[in-house]
């Protein structure tokens, strides 16, 4: 039983989709896929990604911060606006900060390595470290904000955004704080990232066609798009949210995690650990599989993860059959920051009543049949229960439960 | 001003300028760069900015907030080996 409802109260948004809320949203409508071929990639075995369009706003102090913290730091206007605390109208002392990452400033590091390497010692920016640490894009939003509540980074491979979530959420009930900020970021289509993606055989090769490139479930799939992006959640708990007057876009009821222990990068097969983080997240919030009304899937668009995935929604949901969307069809994926982009897709599919469609899925296969994949056109949908999946190597299962209000 | 002594110092307020978003017209020559708030590390990217810049060993080892904007400018023509150059 949970003792504080936690509510979200703002989101933020920096995607291949486009730059803020409302562009990231159309683009997973519509099921338009970023994926295009990448320059910087020229001469990798794979050349594809989807990237973040150049923003129109630029955050200050460029030179200080990596890409991935970039992202995050215009996630965060957006995110503290729309949760109508652009003003900071708050104690610092009483918000956190939580911020998920795979590969922290993993574009600086190769920037800076390459420059040691060909330019010498002398060329290697003092910053390289400041912005490469996996904690520093928390420390440095939380510098940015002016804010002193913890601030820490989880590190769960791509399941880290949800696993920020999952934190925040605690850090709230345990009143280690009153507001939390909390998402994730990722800047990884970097050469040594694509290089070691298409080594192990993870990257689609659909290099002739890129906009169909990415296909969750669909039987023609290949492996995922390289993505990169941020989202932050507002969260609160409900009572102090309602008090300073904000209105909840959901609530955050319940969330499990869980570890496959099976193989270094390969998800179980059947799914063990992913399901056991539903039945986890669901006996959280109190509910039952046949309460779920949506999934918004991890859905790699991997022959073995979406494998995986689809054998525990065809098992677990087997007499309700819920519609299952896979965002990564559109925006890649955006690796460290999947789980809190889905999340917030999660939350706008709950507010708006309606559901995306998972692009380019055409059809199954053997192993990703039987499970309701929204395709094509959006569904109008009320939401009662929503649940968001994600997956990371190293065998990481998070699963958040989301509401109306 | 005679232009081809001043490249130096105009390419620095340009990197002051757009790197280090310091507002333009807090920029002159006697200003310190502590005056335009580069802690640190500030002062020691810009170091290696410059050093990249113009190709020259700038060593960052001698640089400080105590230094002026003339002061900098005259160390990298200094490297270039036309210590004019520095000087707007």
């Amino acid at each position: 039983m949970r003792t504080e409802e936690i509510a979200v109260t703002g989101i933020g948004l920096v995607t291949p989709g486009g730059i803020g809320t409302e562009a990231t949203w159309e683009a997973v409508c519509a099921g338009r896929s970023a994926a295009r071929p990448d320059p910087t990639l020229q001469g990798l075995p794979v050349t594809l990604s989807c990237r973040v369009p150049p923003p129109e706003k630029r955050p200050g102090r460029l030179w200080r911060h990596d890409r991935g913290t970039r992202f995050l730091l215009l996630a965060a206007e957006e995110a503290l606006a729309s949760a109508g605390l652009a003003g900071r109208h708050w104690d610092p002392a009483r918000v956190a900060v939580v911020v998920g990452t795979a590969a922290g400033g993993i574009d600086t590091l190769e920037t800076q390595h390459r420059k040691l390497l060909t330019a010498g010692h002398t060329t290697v920016s003092p910053m390289t470290l400041p912005a490469f640490l996996p904690n520093m894009a928390a420390g440095h939003l939380a510098l940015e904000l002016g804010v002193r509540g913890p601030s820490l980074q989880t590190s769960t491979a791509c399941a880290s955004g949800a696993t920020a979530l999952i934190t925040a959420c605690l850090l709230l009930q345990a009143g280690a704080c009153d507001i939390a900020v909390a998402g994730g970021t990722d800047a990884m289509a970097t050469p040594l990232c694509a290089a070691a993606f298409a080594k192990m055989g993870a990257l689609s090769r659909r290099e002739h066609d890129p906009g169909r490139a990415s296909r969750p479930f669909d039987k023609e799939r290949d492996g995922f798009v390289l993505g990169e992006g941020s989202a932050l959640l507002v969260l609160e708990r409900r009572r102090h949210a309602e008090a300073r007057g904000a209105g909840p876009l959901a609530l955050l009821v319940g969330h499990g995690s869980t570890s496959d222990a099976h193989h270094p990068t390969a998800p179980h097969p059947g799914g063990a650990g992913l399901r056991a983080a539903i039945e986890g997240a669901l006996a959280d919030a109190g509910a039952h599989a046949d309460d779920v009304d949506h999934i918004n899937a991890h859905g790699t668009s991997t022959p073995l993860n979406d494998r995986a995935e689809a054998s525990v929604i065809r098992d677990l949901f087997a007499t309700r059959h819920p519609p299952v969307t896979s965002a990564k069809g559109a925006l890649g994926h955006t690796m460290g920051a999947a789980g809190a982009i889905e999340a917030a897709l999660t939350v706008l599919t709950i507010a708006r009543g309606v559901i995306p469609p998972t692009a380019n899925f055409e059809a199954p296969d053997d192993t990703t049949a039987g499970i309701d994949v929204v395709t094509g056109a959006l569904r109008n949908q009320r939401l009662g229960l929503a649940l968001s999946h994600s997956l990371g190597f190293g065998g990481h299962n998070t699963v958040l439960a989301l509401t109306p209000v | 001003m005679d232009h081809d002594h001043t490249d130096i110092y105009a390419r620095l307020v340009t990197v002051l300028s757009d790197k280090f978003e310091v507002p333009a017209d807090r920029i002159n020559e006697a200003a310190t760069l502590d005056d335009l708030e580069l802690d640190s590390l500030a002062v020691v990217e810009l170091y290696v900015t410059l050093q990249e810049e113009w190709q020259v060993p700038l060593d960052d080892s001698t640089a400080s907030g105590d230094l002026t904007v003339a002061d900098v400018s005259r160390a990298v023509a200094e490297l270039l080996g036309d210590p004019d150059r520095g000087a707007a």
